[in-house]
């Protein structure tokens, strides 16, 4: 089985939602999918979106499926909005543009707030897509054995004429990354854009993301950045390894200028603390920050740095390499 | 479905179930299993080649959005299905990361943006009073004919000054701005400026320079060693092109971020600089006194390329002129203290001397000293240099005494000083954001200082406040008469009397004490600029506003519409939405939107492309919605069979003169055959073929064809798209090689770069060289407010987008720091008002880490329509405008496109409370 993976850089990403929305142009904005964002990205510290859905169990417990709750339509994801247009803008009287349900939660709810107290708040922005995982709860959990991962590359799939929308699933994924089609009494999720990467197309939210943050490669492709970023130079981390399912997207942890001191000098401590991002990555985060920013005191000082030239990635186009190792360009 | 059905049947995800237990080991399925089991697969298949559709068009967004993306539009049917980055940019240096994707999460939701319930539809005349919304649909040729037989009327009984055909920023592309702008030109109509009408000035650059926009391709971010990031959130307001500040970072940049609330750009900086709101220009100018004080200068760069070493007169505190040296001297040659001979010798290169050439040959200016000159009346003259001024100056502003005012720590500045002067290649970035404060002008003058001194132009970097190319050739299309160009900033402040709402809000005694002036000699200072300026003002009577949300963006905004659109016997608004200052209207026509027209667009230097729009083949038309070009076209028509019908001919328009027969004569406005001069007899006759012409008559993009552009939506400018440096095909683009290199004169008084002004208002004020001004906001309420730009707009664009709204609140939220918050009894999401002496308006609560306290911080252009009472968040911002913006006849700082002035927007200050009902 071959294995197509991603790397999202969150050093470069600007969290100005482009991926989101280029995955809900691409999938998600027509029956019974308007709530989805089967890519998202959520500003951290914070609650995220499904809202607390790290609390929401799922995940292995060593071979046992630890269990797990349903988010809630209004409160956990939000409802997404429909808006009084027509009153609002061609009628008589001042009513203003509002939603037609009040708004209680949504994908970016706490975009730039984060934690910490002024100047020393900090925020990052973690984008969170399914990561079709090696060990996948979701794929145990069916008992109609509706989920399955594709020999070629990985991508794990609930097939849509299986699938009876029991919802084992959506429960049993650490990542809330399923979600429950109401309309069509299924569940959902990210495909990782099979259609696209069939025909050589790299998945929308990484290949239309403006940062230029998310690399993508097979994971036996020692050139590509999964192999290079992951294996060979460990900057690149799951997130929560210890949900256990082994998850195909990796994180580049975010570096961040440093805290101020009480009388407004900087000290020399990066702002965002290391048990936080401990809690996020695992204990591997510290030696991959301490990687980067290793490597980028060599640019400083006009020496090269092969791992800093693939972070940078010069040509938007290699970061995504489809093919097998010998092949051409997507 | 129905939404409540949807809402019913998620039910089930009400119930907190809990799953878990023993799981089904993996099975593994039989080869022929295998292939039927994963034939549903062609399920998604099929969705995606739906997107894909049956047509694909190209685009780029053509409103207020500085980034110009070339994109790809799919439709199936004719109605648009998606759109994505075309990410088909070469790269032009394999050391340098090339420019893809681009976009945002504006362009991308343009898809369903076109197609929402707020799209202009059918051409509508007002039904009741003005803003009541009542509304009656009327077909183009009923609402053409009235509006043509009043602009006729208008015209006749009241001259033509009292039209205005403004084309607002909601349109800055070549090709469908051109259809309001040669309308307006060939009717002699007022046309505002509008970088000023929406406060984008960077009058600091244009004091320096004499050029508003100057700096570089943004990929030259990619190699410098310091960037400054001043007063720009560039990965909320340069999207497309953050990457290159990332990029570089790994590359070993050191990146400052000086901005007063924590943001997306100060996450990705070295160093986050939390300068305290209002008072940039006194870090800039303690940025220059560590750079006088240890000696990090340049000097030969110094001298030759800046007016440091200009003689100034102790007695008067003017430049020594040639006038003040020979009887019926010249005021525009200055002189330097020539240390080879011992004497004062004229400066080469300045605007009267007749060597147009920066070279000093044998001279050695002195940038040190203090002597006396024999002046014409044989008294002598004491003087000493610019140089000593300007040092004097910064040597009052030391870190560490600056620093109680900015809040900047001592050891940050010098850092910062020394990174910016030890760095071969620097770039000190200008947001827009700091002319929104009156200090703003010092602050970009300081930070211009601070790059001369270090000798930072051409490819060492310097001063970036946005580069523009040079796309010449456009005046026959867009201004084939004379128009009357009206400064920005200066008529919003007129016609909607701000002088009123100024005096509201800031005392006499206030303004004294931190501007110098009180609002009588503000008032006196713009009685002059009346009298001095060439800018055409004075409150139209009609009005056709296109692309334009003017009763959004102005302050103190229902004194400004209750001043200004009162006066207006006709206010027409063409649009492709409805939005706050349509609700205003007399007429709103339907215009088409981006992708449903040919466009082109190639003016914005943060990159080289020259983007096309060309419409997906079948694009079915949306309502009754028309191209620019096609309704000013229809609307000269229909001006000329009202004119025709009243026997009126032309206009002679006085204020205008050609030569004719070798004679002056008035230009004259023709109005019968105003179509045939619109459509150039013929020529022009639709947004395709003006697209056609503008990519045969723009040199910068010769030789390439619209063919060339639809092979991949672009085509790459060529080297004459560089005001003062070429363009170079492997190279980004650096500002002022022709004067660094070539010593080709700038265009400034001196020739040089400017970092001395005699005027008496910048003498008066103590700003004749760069130094700093306080934040002008009132103490009469506790907190400061602004508005950085937002990421989920371009302004008041997208504002209302459905999609982008569901990754916000979906309504108006103030951001504010949980202190302050918890000071004033206010928790997350409780409903809050806003107020001062101006106004009031209301939102919900954000509580924000980032931000600082004793501030109300807000993401700027919400539509006033998203608040309740439609009271916009600038309804507690009072009129308030620059004197030294306001000075005219002053070397190269007069009226024109590089000189103007701004809306100045953060210098109110409020208060807020709980509201005491729920903001809905």
């Amino acid at each position: 089985m071959r294995q197509l993976g991603m790397v999202i850089d969150l050093n470069k990403c600007i969290g100005c939602q482009t991926c989101t929305l280029a995955c809900k142009s691409q999938w998600t904005d027509h029956d019974g999918r308007e709530f989805m964002y089967w890519n998202h990205v959520e500003t951290r510290p914070g609650k995220g979106y499904p809202r607390d859905w790290e609390a929401a169990g799922g995940g292995w417990d060593g071979d046992s499926l630890k269990p797990g709750r349903l988010p809630r339509l209004a409160e956990d994801y939000g409802i997404p909005a429909d808006f009084n247009f027509e009153s609002a803008l061609f009628h008589e009287g001042k009513q203003p543009l509002r939603p037609l349900d009040a708004m209680q939660w949504g994908p970016n709810w706490e975009e730039d707030q984060g934690a910490g107290e002024f100047p020393n708040g900090y925020f990052f922005y973690l984008p969170r897509l399914c990561n079709h995982c090696t060990k996948p709860a979701c794929l145990a959990a069916c008992p109609r054995q509706a989920i399955y991962k594709r020999e070629e590359d990985g991508i794990v799939l609930i097939d849509q004429e299986r699938c009876r929308g029991y919802r084992y699933c959506v429960a049993a994924c650490p990542y809330k990354k399923i979600y429950f089609n109401p309309q069509a009494g299924r569940s959902e999720k990210c495909i990782f854009c099979y259609p696209r990467v069939e025909q050589g197309i790299p998945q929308a939210c990484a290949y239309q993301c403006v940062g230029r943050a998310r690399h993508v490669s097979y994971l036996d492709d020692e050139a590509g950045a999964l192999h290079q970023l992951v294996s060979v130079w460990k900057v690149a981390l799951p997130l929560h390894p210890e949900y256990g399912t082994q998850p195909n997207v990796y994180y580049v942890p975010p570096l961040s200028p440093p805290a101020f001191e009480a009388d407004g000098k900087p000290s020399g401590k990066p702002r965002i603390p290391d048990d936080y991002l401990r809690q996020l990555f695992g204990p591997d985060v510290d030696a991959a920050l301490a990687t980067l920013q290793q490597e980028i005191d060599r640019k400083s000082r006009g020496e090269s740095s092969p791992l800093m030239d693939m972070l940078i990635a010069y040509r938007h186009g290699d970061m995504f390499r489809l093919s097998r190792p010998e092949g051409g360009q997507p | 479905m129905e939404r409540r059905d949807f809402l019913k049947g998620t039910a089930y995800c009400g119930l907190a179930l809990a799953f878990g237990g023993p799981f089904t080991p993996l099975r593994a399925f039989a080869a022929d299993d295998l292939k039927a089991r994963r034939a549903w697969e062609a399920r998604y298949r099929r969705e995606f080649l739906a997107t894909r559709g049956d047509a694909q068009g190209f685009a780029f967004h053509c409103s207020n959005c500085q980034g110009n993306c070339a994109w790809k539009v799919y439709a199936r049917d004719g109605v648009v299905t998606r759109e994505e980055q075309s990410a088909a940019y070469p790269s032009i240096n394999p050391n340098i990361p090339d420019a893809n994707p681009r976009g945002c999460n504006k362009g991308i939701v343009h898809s369903r943006q076109m197609y929402q319930a707020d799209r202009l539809l059918h051409p509508m005349k007002r039904a009741g009073k003005r803003g009541e919304g009542k509304w009656e649909r009327v077909s183009w040729d009923v609402a053409l004919d009235d509006i043509a037989a009043r602009v006729v009327d208008n015209l006749n009984s009241h001259g033509l000054a009292s039209l205005m055909l403004h084309c607002g920023t909601g349109i800055l592309s070549q090709g469908r701005r051109a259809a309001p702008l040669r309308l307006g030109s060939l009717l002699g109509a007022q046309r505002l400026y509008p970088a000023s009408a929406v406060g984008d000035m960077f009058t600091g650059a244009s004091l320096a320079y004499g050029l508003a926009t100057v700096g570089h391709t943004l990929d030259a971010w990619f190699d410098a060693k310091t960037i400054i990031l001043w007063g720009i959130n560039a990965a909320v307001t340069r999207i497309p092109d953050a990457h290159y500040l990332m990029e570089a970072r790994y590359n070993g940049a050191k990146i400052y971020c000086i901005t007063p609330e924590y943001n997306a750009t100060a996450k990705l900086s070295t160093d986050w600089v939390p300068v305290k709101p209002g008072t940039d220009s006194f870090l800039a100018m303690s940025l220059l006194h560590v750079l006088f004080r240890d000696d990090f200068i340049d000097r030969d760069f110094v001298r030759e390329q800046t007016d440091l070493t200009f003689l100034v007169r102790t007695d008067t505190g003017d430049l020594l002129r040639h006038k003040d040296l020979r009887d019926k001297g010249k005021d525009d040659v200055f002189f330097c203290w020539d240390e080879a001979t011992g004497s004062a010798q004229p400066m080469p290169g300045s605007q009267g001397h007749f060597k147009k050439s920066l070279r000093l040959g044998k001279l050695q200016p002195a940038l040190e000293g203090v002597w006396e000159v024999k002046g014409q009346d044989a008294a002598m003259i004491p003087v000493t240099t610019v140089f000593e001024h300007a040092r004097r100056e910064a040597l009052k502003f030391p870190p560490h005494q600056t620093h109680a005012t900015t809040g900047v720590h001592p050891t940050l500045v010098e850092r910062m000083a020394k990174d910016l002067a030890k760095s071969d290649k620097a770039i000190v970035n200008i947001g827009f954001s700091l002319h929104k404060y009156v200090s703003g002008t010092m602050t970009c003058w300081g930070a211009a200082l601070a790059c001369a001194l270090t000798g930072h132009a051409g490819e060492r970097g310097g001063l970036d406040t946005e580069n523009n190319w040079s796309l010449g050739g456009i005046g026959p299309l867009s201004s084939p008469k004379p128009a009357r160009f009206a400064s920005g900033f200066f008529s919003e402040w007129m016609n909607g009397d701000m002088a009123r709402s100024m005096k509201r809000h800031y005392s006499d005694a206030h303004l004294k004490d931190t501007l110098g002036l009180d609002n009588q000699e503000i008032g006196a200072l713009t009685g002059r600029y009346a009298e001095t300026s060439n800018a055409w003002f004075g409150k139209p009577r009609a009005l056709l506003l296109f692309a334009d949300n003017m009763l959004r963006r102005n302050k103190s905004e229902a004194h400004y519409r209750q001043a200004f659109v009162e006066s207006l016997d006709l206010f027409v608004d063409v649009n492709h939405r409805m939005d706050s200052t349509a609700l205003w209207a007399d007429y709103v026509l339907p215009a088409k939107s981006q992708y449903e027209s040919w466009d082109l667009r190639g003016e914005l230097g943060y990159h080289r492309f020259c983007n096309l729009t060309v419409p997906p083949k079948g694009l079915k038309p949306i309502g009754e919605t028309k191209s620019e070009w096609e309704i000013c076209l229809l609307l000269s028509r229909a001006i000329a069979k009202a004119a025709k019908t009243r026997g009126l001919i032309a206009i002679p328009d006085p204020d205008f003169l050609e030569t004719k027969a070798d004679k002056a004569a008035p230009v004259m406005r023709d109005l019968v055959n105003l179509a045939e001069d619109f459509t150039d007899h013929g020529k022009l006759m639709n947004d395709e073929d003006v697209v056609r012409w503008l990519m045969q008559n723009v040199p910068a993009i010769a030789p390439w064809t619209p063919e060339d552009a639809m092979k991949h939506g672009y085509v790459t400018l060529n080297r004459e798209a560089g005001f003062n440096s070429p363009l170079y095909a492997n190279r980004p683009f650096h500002s002022f090689e022709h004067n660094v290199y070539l010593r080709q004169p700038y265009k400034t008084l001196s020739g040089r770069q400017q970092f001395y002004v005699d005027h008496p208002v910048f003498k008066q004020l103590g700003c004749a060289t760069p130094t700093a001004m306080q934040p002008l906001r009132p103490k009469s309420f506790p907190l400061a407010f602004w508005t950085p730009h937002t990421r989920h707009g371009i302004h008041s664009q997208w504002r209302a987008n459905a999609q982008l709204l569901r990754l916000q609140r979906g309504e108006p939220y103030i951001w504010i720091n949980p202190g302050t918050a918890r000071q004033r009894g206010l928790a997350e999401g409780d409903p809050v008002r806003v107020f001062n002496d101006v106004g009031e308006f209301f939102a919900r609560a954000k509580l924000m880490p980032a931000v600082p306290p004793g501030a109300v911080v807000m993401d700027h252009a919400w539509e006033p329509f998203q608040f309740r009472e439609r009271l916009g968040l600038n309804s507690v911002v009072a009129g308030m405008l620059s004197p030294l913006e306001l000075v005219e006849g002053w070397g190269h700082l007069k009226f024109n496109p590089n000189w103007d002035g701004n809306m100045i927007a953060f210098e109110s200050s409020v208060e807020v409370e709980k509201s005491k009902e729920t903001a809905a």
